[in-house]
């Protein structure tokens, strides 16, 4: 059995709001409203889309914030039924609240024991999955949603990424020379590294026909090295020709491009390049959300898409914050002006730490 | 149909360094922990000659990097950064990319960590591996529990072809009807370990959610070892 699997519904909490028309809101606006707020790692403080109020004091708030935010995220689609199968994505799951316990730790047996919980904290009694791969594991929590409910195995299914307050992730970011000190600027000839972000994000998919069908999704690997993929682009290229081909598309046929763009020295240009494999001369418009959203890792797949569907349900491209200055060596711009062109097809490219990709077109049903 | 090779065991953590040398002739040096793991199941299912076919690695975990993350975690209370290897070494996706320069097919990986103990998510991973044999995506798949507990690793692997293997163990059918719900295999960790060992001709896997199909193994007769 194949079936088509539609975007029935989306919730999201984070830097840029707690809604998806909220998150709308304020991408319409974003150029020149960088992703607000701060991090302090030692002497040295990285810029750092937080959700809306104080970061958390201790293992217990870590817990009520992140409880908070997930009903949050998960309020626009109204009451779920309990059974509803949970595909839970994040790098970090509950590591910031291991961080605020003091040591000696006493790590539970079971790696993502935080799913359960929030499972609990949303009423949900359902099978649960649970997915971890960088910033590619929303991604990949739909690819799996979506191959469930192709296949007859479910009918529905809520997709949340989780991206929440941590240090571990930061410093390690930090460690490795990979965060900016001031502004993610995605494609822009002055970027200098990513800006991370924090994230709940909900995403129902379902096999009743709603507004957005899933065309394509689908993942890779490019073991280049561990924090980037291969510089001429060749296996993003090779990645995104499959989702094409998967949804029996041609490049033509896509209206915009969701880009990762994180702001990164290295990884843009190669997704540039991949773009140019791929669609040559006749580049979509371009967009790219972390510049007011921050980087959410793990949750950014699921985050991004609800926000870009919330911005072109709301009837325009959202303006990409934080481009500026033209990269020669990149040679494609994102669109910094709001737009309210027509959007049917949309491509959104994902990029992750440890060599994964992964690519999705989404259409409008009717 | 789809071929089936399984492979389990369970090592000291300080025997681990011995078996990849054993196995690969050479150490791993930088590699995590699940990256040498996963050489050892990936070398060991896997002949030389098919290391560059379109490979999919879809593994699960209990544990997860518990070992790795508490180092990390006790690095972030003194001088407030990690050693950027120790934090590598806590990131389950790096393992597939330090896989890859062995495995040179490898095109492909999934990590779901696992929020339960008595419970795995094999139904999930073979699913979404014979999805794509199927569909022509990969031409082999490896799926994989693999645990890091500070007493002992532990690695269970299916290698799933929709080629011909030289000495399968099982084949997988796939059945256009839901399973029958008294019978099949428990989804746990073990699963290769109990397939093994089961003198049942044929099984099904139990599944947490009513299913339109069922996964069913059926033995090879002539597998060498059974």
């Amino acid at each position: 059995m194949t079936r088509a699997v539609y975007l029935a519904g989306g919730g999201l909490c984070c830097a840029a709001g707690s809604t998806p028309a909220a998150v709308a809101e304020t991408l319409a606006d974003s150029p020149g409203r960088p992703a607000a707020g701060a991090l302090s790692l030692g002497e040295r403080r990285f810029p750092y889309a937080a959700l809306p109020g104080p970061l958390p004091l201790d293992a217990d708030d870590w817990l009520k914030r992140a409880e908070a935010a997930c009903r949050r995220a998960v309020a626009p689609l109204g009451e779920l039924p309990g059974e509803v199968p949970l595909f839970f994505a994040s790098s970090s799951f509950q590591i910031g609240h291991f961080e605020a316990q003091p040591a000696p730790r006493d790590l539970p047996p079971a790696c993502a024991s935080f799913v359960g919980r929030v499972a609990g904290w949303l009423g949900l009694n359902g099978v649960r999955h649970s997915f971890s791969n960088a910033c590619i594991s929303g991604q990949q929590a739909i690819q799996a949603a979506a191959a469930q409910i192709a296949d007859g195995s479910i009918d529905d299914a809520l997709v949340l990424g989780c991206e929440l307050y941590n240090r571990s992730t930061a410093a390690g970011f930090a460690g490795m020379g990979l965060l900016s000190p001031t502004a993610c600027r995605p494609f822009d000839r002055d970027r200098d590294g990513l800006v991370l972000g924090e994230a709940v994000a909900a995403l129902q998919l379902s096999a009743r026909p709603a507004g957005w069908r899933l065309a394509a999704v689908d993942s890779a690997l490019d073991a280049f090295s561990p924090t980037g993929p291969t510089p001429d682009g060749s296996r993003i290229a090779a990645l995104l020709a499959t989702c094409l081909a998967e949804a029996v598309l041609l490049p033509a046929d896509i209206d915009l491009i969701k880009l990762h763009a994180a702001g990164s020295p290295t990884n843009d240009p190669a997704e540039a390049n991949a773009l140019r494999t791929v669609f040559g001369n006749a580049m979509p418009p371009l967009c790219s959300l972390k510049g007011s959203l921050g980087h959410a890792l793990g949750a950014s797949g699921v985050a991004e898409t609800v926000a870009l569907l919330a911005c072109l349900d709301a009837g325009f491209v959202p303006p990409t914050a934080g481009f500026v200055t033209p990269d020669p060596e990149i040679s494609l711009q994102p669109a910094v002006d709001r737009s309210r062109r027509p959007v049917r097809r949309v491509l959104l490219n994902g990029i992750g730490f440890g060599g994964g990709l992964a690519a999705m077109i989404v259409e409008r049903s009717a | 149909m789809i071929d089936l090779a399984l492979f389990h065991q369970t090592l000291a953590p300080a025997a681990l360094g011995d078996e990849v040398r054993a196995l690969l002739g050479k150490p791993l040096r930088r590699a995590s922990l699940f990256a040498q793991l996963a050489a050892c199941g990936a070398w060991r299912l896997i002949p030389a000659e098919r290391r560059g076919w379109p490979t999919a690695l879809l593994w699960q975990s209990t544990s997860g990097p518990r070992g790795e993350t508490l180092t990390l975690l006790d690095e972030m209370d003194g001088a407030g950064e990690p050693m950027p290897f120790d934090f590598l070494a806590a990131q389950p996706a790096i393992a597939a990319a330090q896989l890859q320069p062995l495995l040179p097919g490898l095109t492909h990986s999934l990590h779901c960590p696992l929020d339960r103990c008595d419970a795995a998510d094999w139904s999930l991973l073979l699913g979404l591996a014979v999805d794509r044999l199927t569909g022509g995506k990969s031409r082999q798949v490896l799926c994989a529990h693999l645990d890091a507990w500070d007493d002992r690793l532990i690695a269970h692997w299916l290698l799933l072809s929709a080629e011909p293997l030289e000495n399968p163990a099982w084949r997988l059918h796939l059945q256009e009807q839901p399973p029958v719900a008294t019978s099949g295999l428990p989804d746990t960790p073990d699963l290769p370990a109990r397939l093994s060992a089961a003198p049942q001709a044929r099984l099904t896997l139990a599944t947490a959610q009513p299913a339109p199909r069922t996964l069913e193994f059926v033995r090879c007769p002539t597998h060498i070892g059974n």
